[in-house]
Parts: C-alpha cells; sequence; structure tokens
C-alpha cells in the first residue's frame, strides 16, 4: 500500500512543475519553479520568464523616462501568498535624448510564494496573469495569463531539472542588501550626492552606475560622475526640476563593472540611502586600483605642468607668443629688473585667465550646463568676437592705427605702466587662444579634475596655467639668450607687420570654425563687419593726429556697426558646409550617436572615434598630418572598422557625456573600440599616421564579410 | 554654487541652444512657434493671459490610444474648450513608422472627434526638446502669467488599460480645478508615463 502510494506520488510529482510558454506579438512568456513542489508554510521561489524579441525590451521597477514595470497578479490556491517581484539589476537604455532602465534578451523575475501552513500535500494549480510594455523604438503592452502545474509536498522538495541555471543566474543579478557599507546622500540644489564607504578594511568598486528606485527624481539620462572618497567614493547625479522636496531616502541600486569587493560574481548591491544634512569633508583617495580611470592628484598636477609647457608648442598659441618675445626684445638690452617684472605680469594674466575660465566653467557646470574644456568657442557669438579682436590687433601690427589713450600699443615704447598691462593682456590672450588647443597630458588631467572638489580642479588648471607661462617667466629671468638678438631697430617694425600675417590666419581659421557652427551666411556678415569694422580702425588711425571729436565719434560708429554686423543671429543653423567637412578625406566617416556605437560594439564591429571640434586646433592638425592618409584608410579598411566623428563644435550634452565616460573633457580623444572589449583604447592627443595604423594592427583581422555572402549564395 | 551668478546665467545661454531642457513648475513656460495642421503659425505667445494646456500626442501609441479610444482625452478638451487653450502636440519625426502627415492626423482626430483648440505639428521636436516632453501623453498646463503650473501625467493609473480611465484620478482636471478655485496647484509636478516621443 505505502509503496503504491510512493509511486502515485512520484508520478503527480513528474505531471507537476509543468507550464507551457505563451508566445504574445514580442515575448514569449513563461513561468518556472524552482523546486518541483512547495512545503506547507514554507516559500518557494517560482519565476516569470520573459523572452524579448532581439532589440526589444521590458522594464525595470523604475522604468525610467518612459515605458512601465511588468506587473503580475497571482491567482492563488487559499491562504497561499505571494511575494513582490525580485527585480534583477536593470541596463540603462539610451533612446535618443532619454534614458530607460530594463531588460533586453531573457529576464527571469523572481517570486515567493507561500503555503500555508496546513496545506495538503497534493497537485496545486497556480496562475498569473502577467501584464508588461515590451518596446523597441515603438512600444506594444502585452498580457499573458499563465498556469503553472505545482504541487504541495512535505519535506525538502528536488529541483526541477533544467530550471537551475535560470534561476541561479536570476539570483546573481540580484541586487544584495548590504550592511556594513556607509551609504549617505545630500541634496544641495540640483545635484545628488552619494557617498559610499566600504567596511573597516574593505574598498570600493572603481567603476559605479546608479539605478535610484525613487521615479521622477534623478534627471535618468544625465552623465553620473564619480570621486573617490577615502576608501570609497561619492557619486554624483543630476536631479530633475523642481527638486522634489522633503525627500528622505535616495535608495538604489549600484553596480560594480566586475564583481562587487567582498561579493564574489555579484555586481549589485542594493544600499540604503539616507539623505543627510551635510557630507562631511572628503577625504584623499585611499587605495584606488591603479591605472583606473581617476589617477591622483600628484600625477594630475605633474601631467597640468607637462601639458602646460607644451601647449606653447600647439599652434594656438604662436602668434600670440611671437609678439610677447618681440616685446621682451625691447627690453633685452637694458633693465633687467623690468625685464622680468615683465615676465612676472605675464605669467600672472595667464594664471587669472586659466582660474577665471576654469571658475566659469564649473560654476556653469554646477548650475548644471554640461559644458567641458573650450567651451566659449562653442559659441559662434564667442568666435567672432575673437575674430574681430584679432582683425583689429593685426590691423594694428600693420601699422594702420596705434591704440593711443585707453590701452596702450604693444609694441610702441610707452610707460611701465603701460607695459604691464600690455604684459597681462598678452597673458589674457594667450591663454584665450590656448583653449582650442589640447596638448598631450593635458587631456587626462582636465578630465580629472572636472570631477574632482572644485579647490583641487583650480589648483590643477592654475598649474596648467603655470606650465603654460614657465618658458616666458624662464626667459625673463635669464635674459642671456635674448641678448642674442639683434637690438632694437628698424627691423622690428618689419617683424611686428610680418607677426600680422599669423594673426589673419588666426581669422581665416575663427571663420572657418564660425562657418562650421553657424553656416555660411554668419561667415559673409562676419566678413562684412570686419571690413566696416577695418574702416572704423582707418578712420581711427588715419586722423590721428586730429583733435576732432568726429574721428572718435566715426571709429564708434564703425566699430558698433561692424560688430552689429558680424553678430551671428539666433537662427543660425549649422550649413551645408558642415556636411562637406565630414564627406572630406579619403575615410568614411559616420556620424557618432551613442546608438550608433552601441549597435555597432553590439554587432562585434570594431569602431574608431575621433571626437574633434572645428575650433579644436589639435584636432584639425591631426586629421591632416595623421587620419586622412591613405594607409589609415587602408588600414581602417582591412581591419573592417567603421570611423566615427564626434563633432563637439557646436555643444552637445551627449558628447560631453561620452567624454566623460572615458574620463575625458578636452579634445581631441580617439577612442578604438576593440570587439569583446568593454573599454576602448585612447589614443595620445597628438597622432601619427604610422602610430594609428600600429594601434589598428593590434586588432584581429576583418572577417571576409564579402566573401562570405557570396558563398552562401 | 546654489544660485547662478547674472554673468554665469548670460554665459549659459549662450549654450543652451541644443540641450534637452526642461519647463520647470513655477518658471516661466518656454516661448515657441510652431504651425498648426493647415501650416498656420501658432505661438505659445498667442495665447498671452490664458490658461494653457500642452498634450503631448502620438496615436501610434497605447498610451494614447487608451486616453482616445476611451473617449476621456475628447471630452477633456470639450469640458476645457471654453476655459482654456488646449494645444495638442506632435514631436514625432518624420522618418519614425508613427509618423503622421497634418492631412492624415487631421483626418485622425476628426474620426476620433477630438477638439483641441490648435494641434501643434512639432515635427523637427524643438517644442518637445525645449519642455523636456518624454513620453506621449506629457501633459503641461502653462497659468494665464506664463508660468508652468502643471509638469506630468495626465493621471495616476499607468496603464495601457482603457478600463482604467474610469477609476484613474487625473492629475490634469486636478489642477484645472485647483487653479479656477484660486488655489495654489497641490501636485504640480510628477513623473509623466507613456512611450518615449520619437524625437529624431
Amino acid at each position: 500500500m505505502s509503496r503504491l502510494l510512493l509511486a502515485a506520488t512520484a508520478f503527480l510529482l513528474a505531471l507537476a512543475s509543468h507550464a507551457a510558454p505563451v508566445r504574445t506579438e514580442r515575448v514569449e512568456a513563461e513561468l518556472l519553479a524552482e523546486r518541483v513542489a512547495a512545503a506547507p508554510g514554507k516559500p518557494a521561489t517560482v519565476g516569470l520568464r520573459l523572452r524579448m524579441d532581439e532589440h526589444w525590451h521590458t522594464y525595470w521597477r523604475n522604468p525610467g523616462d518612459s515605458g512601465l514595470p511588468t506587473k503580475i497578479r497571482w491567482t492563488l490556491p487559499e491562504g497561499w501568498t505571494a511575494g513582490p517581484i525580485q527585480w534583477p539589476y536593470p541596463e540603462g537604455q539610451r533612446i535618443g535624448p532619454l534614458m530607460n532602465y530594463g531588460y533586453s534578451g531573457e529576464v527571469l523575475l523572481l517570486v515567493d510564494l507561500t503555503p500555508p501552513a496546513d496545506a495538503k500535500p497534493g497537485p496545486v494549480a497556480l496562475k498569473a496573469d502577467a501584464d508588461w510594455l515590451v518596446c523597441k523604438d515603438v512600444c506594444i503592452p502585452e498580457k499573458a495569463s499563465l498556469a503553472l502545474d505545482f504541487a504541495v509536498a512535505p519535506g525538502e522538495p528536488g529541483a526541477v531539472a533544467g530550471n537551475a541555471g535560470a534561476f541561479s543566474r536570476s539570483r546573481a543579478q540580484l541586487p544584495v542588501p548590504t550592511t556594513g557599507w556607509t551609504s549617505e546622500a545630500l541634496v544641495s540644489g540640483n545635484r545628488l550626492t552619494l557617498r559610499v564607504l566600504p567596511p573597516a578594511g574593505g574598498v570600493a568598486p572603481a567603476k559605479v552606475s546608479y539605478f535610484p528606485y525613487r521615479e521622477n527624481f534623478v534627471d535618468h539620462p544625465a552623465p553620473q560622475a564619480l570621486v573617490r572618497d577615502g576608501h570609497g567614493f561619492r557619486l554624483e547625479a543630476k536631479l530633475v526640476e523642481p527638486v522634489a522636496a522633503g525627500v528622505t531616502e535616495a535608495s538604489g541600486v549600484f553596480v560594480a563593472e566586475s564583481s562587487w569587493p567582498g561579493l564574489p560574481g555579484r555586481k549589485a548591491v542594493e544600499l540604503a540611502m539616507p539623505v543627510a544634512a551635510s557630507l562631511p569633508a572628503l577625504a584623499a583617495p585611499v587605495g584606488v586600483p591603479a591605472g583606473e580611470a581617476g589617477g591622483s592628484l600628484a600625477l594630475a598636477l605633474a601631467f597640468a605642468l607637462a601639458g602646460g609647457l607644451l601647449l606653447n608648442l600647439m599652434p594656438c598659441v604662436f602668434p600670440v607668443l611671437g609678439i610677447k618675445v618681440m616685446g621682451f626684445v625691447r627690453h633685452a638690452h637694458g633693465d633687467s629688473r623690468a625685464l622680468w617684472m615683465q615676465g612676472a605680469v605675464f605669467s600672472l594674466g595667464v594664471l587669472v585667465s586659466f582660474l577665471v575660465l576654469a571658475g566659469l566653467l564649473l560654476a556653469l557646470r554646477a548650475g548644471g550646463a554640461e559644458l567641458g574644456w573650450g567651451f566659449q568657442l562653442q559659441s559662434p557669438a564667442f568666435v567672432t568676437l575673437l575674430a574681430a579682436l584679432f582683425f583689429l590687433m593685426a590691423l594694428n601690427l600693420f601699422g594702420v592705427f596705434e591704440w593711443g589713450g585707453f590701452a596702450q600699443s604693444m609694441t610702441s615704447n610707452v610707460s611701465a605702466k603701460g607695459r604691464y598691462a600690455d604684459a597681462f593682456l598678452a597673458g589674457v590672450l594667450a591663454t584665450v587662444v590656448a583653449t582650442p588647443c589640447t596638448a598631450p597630458f593635458m587631456g587626462a588631467a582636465v578630465g580629472f579634475t572636472l570631477a574632482q572638489p572644485a579647490a583641487v580642479s583650480l589648483a590643477v588648471f592654475a598649474v596648467l596655467g603655470a606650465g603654460m607661462a614657465l618658458p616666458v617667466l624662464a626667459l625673463s629671468f635669464f635674459p642671456g639668450a635674448l641678448k642674442r638678438l639683434p637690438r632694437p631697430g628698424p627691423w622690428m617694425e618689419t617683424f611686428k607687420q610680418v607677426m600680422a600675417f599669423p594673426l589673419f590666419a588666426t581669422v581665416i581659421w575663427l571663420a572657418w570654425v564660425l562657418g562650421a557652427q553657424a553656416g555660411n551666411d554668419a561667415v559673409m556678415a562676419l566678413l562684412a563687419g570686419l571690413l566696416v569694422l577695418g574702416m572704423g580702425a582707418w578712420v581711427y588711425g588715419r586722423w590721428a593726429r586730429s583733435e576732432s571729436l568726429l574721428r572718435f565719434v566715426f571709429a564708434a560708429l564703425f566699430a558698433a556697426l561692424g560688430l552689429w554686423l558680424a553678430w551671428p543671429g539666433a537662427d543660425a543653423r549649422p550649413g551645408e558646409a558642415r556636411a562637406a567637412a565630414v564627406r572630406a578625406g579619403e575615410i568614411d566617416w559616420q556620424p557618432w550617436s551613442p546608438e550608433r556605437l552601441a549597435e555597432l560594439r553590439a554587432a562585434g564591429t570594431p569602431v574608431f572615434v575621433d571626437f574633434t571640434a572645428a575650433w579644436c586646433v589639435t584636432c584639425q592638425v591631426n586629421k591632416r598630418v595623421a587620419l586622412n592618409r591613405d594607409e589609415v584608410a587602408r588600414a581602417l579598411a582591412a581591419r573592417g572598422v567603421v570611423a566615427l566623428k564626434a563633432d563637439w563644435t557646436n555643444h552637445d550634452p551627449r558628447i560631453t557625456a561620452a567624454l566623460a565616460e572615458l574620463g575625458r573633457n578636452a579634445l581631441p580623444v580617439y577612442a578604438l573600440y576593440a570587439p569583446g572589449q568593454a573599454q576602448p583604447v585612447l589614443l595620445p592627443e597628438v597622432l601619427t599616421a604610422s602610430l594609428v595604423v600600429d594601434e589598428l594592427s593590434k586588432l584581429p583581422a576583418a572577417k571576409p564579410a564579402a566573401a562570405s555572402t557570396l558563398t552562401q549564395r | 554654487m546654489k544660485r547662478a551668478s547674472p554673468l554665469a546665467l548670460c554665459v549659459a545661454s549662450l549654450f543652451a541652444s541644443t540641450a534637452f531642457a526642461a519647463a520647470v513648475v513655477g518658471q516661466p513656460a518656454p516661448a515657441f512657434t510652431a504651425t498648426d495642421l493647415a501650416g498656420k503659425p501658432v505661438s505659445l505667445a498667442d495665447f498671452n493671459g490664458k490658461t494653457v494646456v500642452l498634450e503631448w500626442h502620438n496615436f501610434g501609441c497605447p498610451f494614447v490610444q487608451k486616453h482616445y479610444r476611451s473617449g476621456n482625452m475628447q471630452a477633456l478638451q470639450k469640458k476645457y474648450g471654453t476655459e482654456v487653450v488646449w494645444l495638442t502636440v506632435n514631436s514625432t519625426n518624420a522618418g519614425h513608422q508613427d509618423y503622421q502627415s497634418p492631412a492624415q492626423l487631421g483626418k485622425a482626430l476628426a474620426e476620433a472627434g477630438a477638439a483641441p483648440t490648435r494641434f501643434v505639428m512639432d515635427e523637427p521636436g524643438q517644442v518637445g526638446l525645449a519642455y523636456g516632453a518624454k513620453v506621449t501623453p506629457h501633459m503641461y498646463v502653462i497659468d494665464p502669467s506664463g508660468k508652468v503650473a502643471y509638469n506630468g501625467a495626465i493621471d495616476d493609473k499607468r496603464s495601457t488599460d482603457v478600463a482604467d480611465v474610469k477609476t484613474a484620478k487625473n492629475f490634469v482636471v486636478a489642477a484645472l480645478e485647483e487653479m479656477k478655485a484660486g488655489k495654489p496647484v497641490s501636485n504640480a509636478s510628477n513623473a509623466p508615463y507613456g512611450c518615449t516621443i520619437k524625437y529624431r
């Protein structure tokens, strides 16, 4: 009798925990049981498995900017209870300017079901109505009524063969509720700062993403910045405005790139995040894994100094430095004290302008603007002003007019006070024109600094300025080298006029930048404006000896009219010039977008991304001498590399965000994504063709795609 | 930095051209000019001194379909038709499968019995980006002084189920009624729900 009962139970259990998958338009849904039965009074885990079609996704508990979380309504036997869905950590899914949190491919949503303690052994039918929204770029609400033949059996029920893998995979993706870590949040303006410290002796992961539970709180698509704080980190995120009042906690899921320290095989943790009134001061980074994004302050300062020094050799600063050095010549044979005072004031000018520019950049970023180094050149208005200024300087060097009165000529022999004002101005100008150039080492330093507290950022920028001023300062202290130059004489006038040509060249370049930003009409307006501005300068110079007020009135009138003509209109649009610039060269450049990059990488295609801008001179030089070369184009084609161009000529927060992910904030940046590698290789800021070809040759050879298509036919 | 200095704001405005901005409750609503179904210009400035409702729309979206199949959206448009200006805005890009031409939209709206004051074709998506509109239907209410009074979901039932409309608490109705009674809008900002707007 008992043997018969046993056989019958075994037969029933074999039938049990069986469910048929339901196929909807885009998803295959099925209920899975982990074990063949549930013990009375004890929870048993079941799961809703959703298998999405390729490119389709369903949503996490906080779906992000759109979408809906998946819902399950259970119909259970009397006395059974169902727990909440246990959500595996999601992935960020960027759609245009928006961000969703969800799952693609397959997801198993786990739920604990508990039969009553007095449940009678035997088969039970479990039913669930599941609702989900499945989206690609369009969304389809889908639902399915699912059933699972389950059972109640005493003791320890056995595992369902074939389901163990799915359950263990899903469990490995559940965020681990973590204790022992210090975690707190601060809401300040539209910024959320999350401070996370490991328990004593622990380390925090190097790279972390934060997925908030609360909806409509964190600005989902905005980039998250990570700063080291002692053994831990601080993560900064932008909040949706108006910032919700009275938020007391900002809990969510933190996902590390690889295993979370202390939790082998688990990437995600859940941390409680009480909102505090204030956070303790930032501690110096300790135990940052070597080679991780960030780096130490000392290294950043060293890079900044080297970068600043090398800036002097970059094409942007050259014209201004030429003028400055000429100013030195005048004094090289005279008073050495006056000379080094000049050098010091010039350096001060550079330092002050670096700090002002950096301060402005930090202030604007704190205000939520997504800007980077050289940001001022993303403004057509600023480019126009700079072009007008250089044009006037060049006319001045040609001798069309002398400044007189309010500011002294750069080269005229004037009072000491005027010379100092001059030196300071030269320092300011050198800085302003230096920003579109990024020197080697500088990219890493600037990228590091923007994730740091303001004091650290400003220190790095100050050192960058110091590095740039150093050669001129050194020359002024050790004028021996200058002594070899000829004494001041008529040759100076010739030299002065010659120096006007590089300035005109700079104006041409700025006009080209403006063309890329605002189109052909803006260039025309600029040139017309410069013509009228030139008339003003000519009037001012031609009647320099006249006492008449008319001279000033007409000069000012022409200057105002010139600026009015040149001023770029608000409706200025990038013209065809920009598209043509993309088409130029042998390489088949395609426009960059995060989606395009993700798509190519998902397909296993190697990708080369050129982060560039028309105003970035180093970028333009690299393009001419290293990128647009036959051998590079051939190497790209040979490895099947798709070349994407991310054009930062105009303000583009998506590019700013992409640069931040690479730990950069200045141009140029060249990123080479090899198939299967999580992180791209970043090429140096100054390229040579052979260097690019060498890097490309490290990639695996391209599959002969065309040939295989032929053989398939 | 809690408050941006005037200079910083001035400089920031130079770069604000392409950013994904937002219409923040309590702040002036971004001005816009676009065209209606007949190709005539529609400006927010045309409705100075009036309460304006903005409804982001896309007939291809199941969440929008919920509110039109149930007759909910048309009823709201008619109920408030004399009191407020109701602008239905479509930011779907022309290359997307959901895009409908002004002629197609006009026909579909007539069939649905929709009655917005004007329909705004925002094909390049500029109005949507200026408002930070995320989903269809994302709803905004602008008060007669031109400030954003409501930004968020149409109601509290985040579903595509037509049956939910009856039992849902409609946030737009609540905001409009509170404004009519001269009271501050109690729930002025919340998470909108719906389909991602198909920006270019």
